[in-house]
Parts: structure tokens; C-alpha cells; sequence
């Protein structure tokens, strides 16, 4: 045997076992590392002609091995992202403009036009629509009843007056789950409150949260965590759970609360209990705020950037009626094609119904589109925690949190 | 020094024949020989350091003079700008004093405890193989398997202090012991010593095993009570190994990251961002890689002093 014939022996053998471990798509996914979603992707790998292999990391470390891994260049040919983050995560240049892969025509014909638009970033396709619905409050009727509450609040002084009530009837009970331990979560109710109170946070790129609006819902929070009516070191995750055993009343969720409802009361149930609805408003006749929300699935490699590639197929694979319709029926929100909106399936759930119908003027969510929306969000959240914990005064903590954005926004050109 | 067989006594030096060299010599002869080996053994160190701290702190001290954030492809030169910026935030200034009081904290009563205990366990009694070893599981535990341990004690609904102090009718509601600043500093300092207390509980025991104790039956002969035993004697017997873990205990205190941010996150608000906490923030969420790279550039000249402190101990020792 020559050197030449050993050597390509060597070679061959060498990539004989990638060969056989190469996988068609890579499928990265915080749902698959959730228990109640990993059957969900094992069902759509499954049903999908050809090798997909997916790729988990909790929902708080996407973002992170995301950017590492595009350093690296081992970035997954198929992600699921957070709506609101995908303006940061657009910066990466792998990221395929999906408007060269599919025809604009078929994108438009298969999404409203309103859930398209959660992809789109600067005119281009950055990302395709997968689930979606508002981010809005949910009630805990079973918490309502025992508490002697008759109907869902509909104004801010109706909600107080309920939350007192469960504070007086239900011993060691959180009444609302204020988000007063994660800057991230802190964000979205401090948005939803000061719009509420008919303030902003953002305009035109310039902050304005030290409005008197701005100060009057920051003064509301900080009443509420005063009250014992939230409380302090509540996160999304410790909502859900203090909701789902029966120790809260009312919270800010999307649409998939009820499936976090069930998870955590041991009921499969309970999510008769889950009621959707509109976030009280500070005057009668006002229109209720939600956030918009969502998650849509990006493509990356320009390898990939084909209608017949194996990535481009599992993209249309996993929006596709048989396998998106039960995933979004399961998790409790909406399918964003338009074919999955019109199915029986969704159209006689009461639960999303009821959903879409306490909506209200969902709005986009002003900070994650911000080149230093982390930034912004961090500093948003420190300023909210110093009010609510009793450092600072509403005012004080707002002048300063304005002080702090308007130099971040400085510093970020 | 030895003498080799040229050098042989039974021939005077200026007589000395010159033998000729062998054709298998090293150049240089057997001492430059052994040099070579030696450089040849540290080969395989030198490229680990390199490879693992090296070349990712010159990279980060690289990258301490450009402007690198998440939305930009490649880092842009800005000189001293960052260093300019991290010297006037006082966000950093503010994990400055946090780092410091932590450090100062956690070391102080790590010693503290970790001597006491040692001190007992040195004691002869029944069980004291057994204690000893049990004393060592929390060196053995995961640190955020600690964390969420001491996360769940000082947790405001489920936690035990709570329910304790509520048993006991000394709280009328639960208090959220993680959402104070002095709570939360208290709690990390805890987790920490905890963690801590083995470790030099085993120097202080190591250090006791030659405390000679003829002379301390002769001290409480003559009237020495416990604390004067102590003082005259335990601790300037222990006052190398002492130097070694106050460097080292503020060594890996500076270092410290992962306890504290699964415990608080840095919070509330920023009552618990040390140092490490910050750059992990400005890294990983604010993605503005170039702060970080000079916070961090910062914290390890943080670390530097006591570094070379322990170093100037240890090379002592060795001469």
C-alpha cells in the first residue's frame, strides 16, 4: 500500500462518521428546552422528510449563544426568536432577507398583513411569523371568587379595589404580579402602566419618562408594592406559578398564560379559571394598552437561501396548518398564517377569542427596537426597583431614569 | 557544588589536563543541557497560559481601546475613550465600592469562621474524624447549588427565615429579605463564607497539625486562659498561613461571580454588582464588548496587588 493510497484511506475513514451524522437542518429552540413544548418539536422533526437536528438553550440564553455562535460562524440554519428582539438580533449578517428565498406574493398570501410585519426590518424579510397574539392580563377566577369578586375590573380604581380584596381574604397572597425582579420583565408592565396613565416612554427616540403621566404610573406602582397588593422579587416565572396555585389574582402574560396555568397547578383543568382580560384603564371611556408579541422563526447562511434548500422546506414545514395549528391551539395563542387563523380548531376557541376580543390597541414595544435596548431596559428597571423599594421617591426615580436614557441615548449615537 | 572526575583533588588545578570533549556533549555542557530540559518541560505550561489566559487578556485589553457593541461587525478604535467613560460612570464607580465591601466581608469572616472552626475541630473528642469530612461538603456542593439553597432560605414566601420568624410571632408579614440592599449584600456575604469556610478551615488545620502542644500545656500551667492561649500562641503560630488565605480569600472574593448572580442578579437595583457582575452585564445583555474588555482590564488590576502579594509570600517559602 503506497503512501498516497494509505493517506486517502485515512481520509475517507475520517469522514465516513461526519457523513453519517450530518443532519439536513439545525433547529434552534428555546421551546424544545420547556417541558410542556419539547413534545411539540419532537412531533415537527418527526413529521418532516429528512435529518433535522435541534438545538435547545433556555429561552434567557438565546440571544447570548446566538451572538456567540454567530463569532464563531456555527450559527443554526433555522431560530426561533422573540418578536421584539429581532431588530438586535437583524444585525447579524448570516441572517437571510427571506424576500430572496420566497416569493413576495406567497409571504403576503399566507400572513395578515399585521403579523408579516413582525418579521419585516428596514424593507426586508428578516424573519417569517410563527405564533403570536399581545402580551395583555390575565385574571385567576377561582382567586376572583373566593376574594367575593363579581366582574373583571375594568377601570384602575375597580382593579385596586379588587386587589385589596384578595390582600384582605387570601392569606400569604400576591393580588397582582407586578414584575419588580427582572429589569426585561420590569420593562413591559412599566410600559403598559405608563401608557396607561396616558404617558410615553419614547418619543421619537427621545425619552419623556418624566412626565407628569410617566411620574403618576411609577407612583401607582410603587403604591401597589406599598399596599402589599405585588410584591417585591417577582419575576414572569414566579407569577405564573403563584397564579397557577391559586396566591394571585391578576397578571401580565402572553396569550400561552393558561398553559403555564395548568402546568403549575397540577390541573389540567384549571385553565377554565385563565380569563383574558383588558388591562384597566385610568378613565372610563379610554381605549385598554397590550403589547404586541410574538415568535417568528429567522434563516441563516445564504447556502441556505433557496425555496428548495432543506432549511427552506422545515421553515415551511413548521408554519404549515397540521403542525402549526396544534402547537398554537396547545400553547394557547394564535397561528399567524392566515389558513391556521381560519381553522376550526382556533376560531371555536373561547379562550383565544376572548383573548383577541381584550386586546385592546396592542402597540409595538418601543424599547426592544432600540440598538441599546438593553441598555435602556436595565436602566429602565434599576429606576422602576429603586421607586418601588422605597430609595427613591416616583419623582426623584424619574428624573433620574431620565437623566440616565437621555446620556445612553447620547453615548449610542 | 559536587566536584566531577576532572576536577579530581590528586591533581593540582594549574596541571589540570584538558580531556577532550565528548562527541555526545550538549553545548554549553551539562548544566545548559538541563537548562534546555527544563525550558522543554515548562513547554506544555507556557502553552496552556498562554493559550487560556494570555491570549484572551491581551485580547481584551485589545479590545479595551475600541468601541465594539452588537450592532456594529468589527471593532472601531477610539483610544482612551472607554477607559474615560468607565472612570466617570458611576455605575462603575458604584461596583467599585460594592466590590470592595463584599471582598472585605466575605474575607474577613471567612478567616473569622474558618479559624474558629478549625480551632475546634483541632480539639481532641469522639467524632471528630466525621465532623471533620461533613465539614467539607459545602467546598464539595456547586456553587449555585448554594445559591439557590441560600435563595430559597432567604426566599420572601417559601423561605426559611420567614416562616421561622413567623412561627415565632416576630414578623407579622413575610419580608422580602433579597430586595433590600443591606439584605441582599448580607445574603451573598453568607453564601459566600459559607462556601469559603472549608477551605480554610483545612489551612488553619493544616497549620495547627505542627502547633507544638507541649507549649501550650506549659502556657495554661502558668494561668493562660483559652483567649490568651490564642492570642500569644495559635495565632503567631498561624500568622504564614494566615497572610496566605487573606491574599487568596481576596484573590477569589475579587473573582467571585456566580453565587451572586444566582442569587440577586447584581440587585436590587444595584446593591450586588461587584465588579464581575458588571462585566457580565455590559458583555452578555448590553453587548457593548469594549466597556466590558475595560471593566474587566480594571478588575484584574484589582486582583494584581494581593496577587503579588501571595507570589511574594510563596517565593519566601521557597527560599
Amino acid at each position: 500500500m503506497t503512501i498516497k493510497t494509505t493517506l486517502t484511506a485515512i481520509g475517507l475513514a475520517l469522514t465516513l462518521p461526519l457523513a453519517a451524522t450530518a443532519e439536513d437542518v439545525e433547529f434552534m429552540t428555546w421551546t424544545y428546552t420547556e417541558e410542556n413544548g419539547r413534545p411539540f418539536i419532537d412531533a415537527m422533526i418527526e413529521g418532516f422528510d429528512g435529518e433535522v437536528e435541534p438545538i435547545g438553550y433556555a429561552w434567557g440564553e438565546m440571544t447570548r449563544n446566538t451572538f456567540l455562535r454567530a463569532r464563531t460562524d456555527t450559527l443554526p440554519d433555522i431560530s426561533q426568536v422573540q418578536a421584539r428582539l429581532l431588530p438586535t438580533l437583524a444585525n447579524i449578517e448570516q441572517m437571510v432577507d427571506l424576500n430572496t428565498v420566497f416569493d413576495r406574493s406567497q409571504l403576503e398570501a399566507m400572513f395578515p398583513p399585521g403579523f408579516l410585519a413582525f418579521g419585516e426590518i428596514d424593507g426586508r424579510q428578516m424573519a417569517l411569523p410563527w405564533i403570536g397574539g399581545t402580551i395583555g392580563m390575565v385574571a385567576n377566577e377561582q382567586v376572583m371568587e373566593a376574594a367575593g369578586i363579581a366582574e373583571v375590573p375594568g377601570t384602575l380604581d375597580e382593579f385596586t379595589a379588587a386587589l385589596v380584596a384578595i390582600r384582605d381574604s387570601i392569606p400569604n397572597s400576591v393580588p397582582y404580579g407586578l414584575a419588580t425582579r427582572n429589569n426585561n420583565s420590569i420593562v413591559l408592565d412599566y410600559l403598559i402602566w405608563v401608557w396607561t396613565h396616558g404617558g410615553e416612554v419614547m418619543l421619537d427616540g427621545e425619552p419623556v419618562v418624566n412626565s407628569p403621566e410617566a411620574v403618576a404610573a411609577l407612583e401607582y406602582m410603587v403604591m401597589l408594592v406599598e399596599e402589599r397588593l405585588a410584591a417585591p422579587e417577582i419575576d414572569r416565572p414566579d407569577a405564573r406559578r403563584l397564579f397557577g396555585q391559586g396566591a394571585m389574582g391578576f397578571y401580565f402574560d402572553a396569550p400561552s398564560a393558561i398553559s403555564f396555568a395548568q402546568e403549575f397547578s397540577g390541573d389540567e383543568t384549571y385553565g377554565q379559571y385563565v380569563q383574558p382580560m383588558a388591562t384597566p384603564v385610568a378613565v372610563a371611556d379610554a381605549d385598554p394598552v397590550s403589547i404586541q408579541w410574538g415568535h417568528v422563526l429567522v434563516m441563516y447562511g445564504d447556502e441556505n437561501a433557496t425555496a428548495d434548500s432543506a432549511p427552506a422546506e422545515f421553515l415551511m414545514h413548521l408554519l404549515s396548518d397540521n403542525v402549526l395549528v396544534p402547537y398554537a391551539s396547545a400553547k394557547g395563542v394564535l397561528p399567524t398564517t392566515t389558513s391556521g387563523q381560519a381553522s376550526a380548531d382556533i376560531t371555536s376557541d373561547p379562550y383565544l377569542t376572548a383573548w383577541a376580543q381584550n386586546a385592546g390597541v396592542p402597540r409595538r414595544n418601543t424599547i426592544a427596537g432600540l440598538s441599546n435596548g438593553a441598555e435602556v431596559a436595565t436602566i429602565i428597571g434599576e429606576e422602576v426597583q429603586a421607586a418601588i423599594l422605597g430609595q427613591k421617591t416616583a419623582e426623584e426615580a424619574a428624573n433620574d431614569m431620565q437623566a440616565r436614557l437621555e446620556e445612553a441615548m447620547a453615548n449610542a449615537g | 557544588m559536587a566536584r566531577t572526575d576532572i576536577e579530581s583533588p590528586s591533581l593540582p588545578r594549574k596541571d589540570a589536563v584538558r580531556l577532550p570533549a565528548s562527541p555526545y556533549a550538549k553545548r554549553g555542557g551539562l548544566k545548559a543541557g538541563q537548562g534546555r530540559f527544563g525550558m522543554l518541560l515548562l513547554l506544555p505550561a507556557v502553552a496552556a497560559f498562554s493559550l487560556v489566559i494570555l491570549v484572551p487578556f491581551l485580547e481584551a485589553l485589545w479590545l479595551s481601546f475600541y468601541r465594539y457593541t452588537i450592532e456594529m461587525n468589527a471593532p472601531r478604535w477610539t483610544g482612551l475613550t472607554n477607559y474615560a467613560r468607565v472612570l466617570s460612570d458611576s455605575a462603575v464607580l458604584g461596583s467599585l465600592m460594592t466590590t470592595a465591601v463584599f471582598v472585605t466581608l466575605a474575607t474577613a469572616f471567612s478567616i473569622f469562621f474558618g479559624l474558629a472552626w478549625a480551632v475546634i475541630l483541632n480539639e481532641p473528642f469522639r467524632g471528630r474524624n466525621s465532623l471533620r469530612g461533613l465539614s467539607l461538603l459545602p467546598w464539595i456542593m456547586p456553587a449555585t447549588v448554594a445559591a439557590f439553597l441560600w435563595g430559597w432560605i432567604f426566599n420572601s414566601r417559601y423561605g426559611l427565615i420567614n416562616a421561622a420568624a413567623l412561627e415565632m410571632g416576630l414578623i407579622e408579614f413575610p419580608q422580602a429579605w433579597l430586595s433590600t440592599s443591606s439584605g441582599a449584600m448580607a445574603a451573598v456575604v453568607i453564601t459566600k463564607v459559607w462556601l469559603s469556610i472549608p477551605l480554610f478551615m483545612s489551612f488553619f488545620l493544616a497549620g495547627l497539625a505542627s502547633l507544638d502542644r507541649e507549649q501550650i500545656e506549659a502556657a495554661r500551667v502558668d494561668g493562660a486562659g483559652n483567649w490568651h492561649v490564642l492570642r500569644d500562641h495559635v495565632v503567631p503560630h498561624l500568622r504564614p498561613v494566615l497572610l496566605v488565605t487573606v491574599v487568596l480569600g481576596m484573590i477569589g472574593n475579587l473573582q467571585h461571580f456566580d453565587t451572586i448572580w444566582a442569587l440577586t442578579g447584581g440587585g436590587p437595583v444595584r446593591a450586588t454588582s461587584v465588579l464581575s457582575v458588571e462585566v457580565y452585564r455590559r458583555a452578555f445583555e448590553q453587548w457593548d464588548i469594549g466597556m466590558a474588555a475595560t471593566i474587566g482590564v480594571l478588575w484584574v488590576a484589582t486582583i494584581l496587588p494581593p496577587a503579588y502579594l501571595y507570589l511574594r509570600q510563596l517565593m519566601k517559602g521557597v527560599e
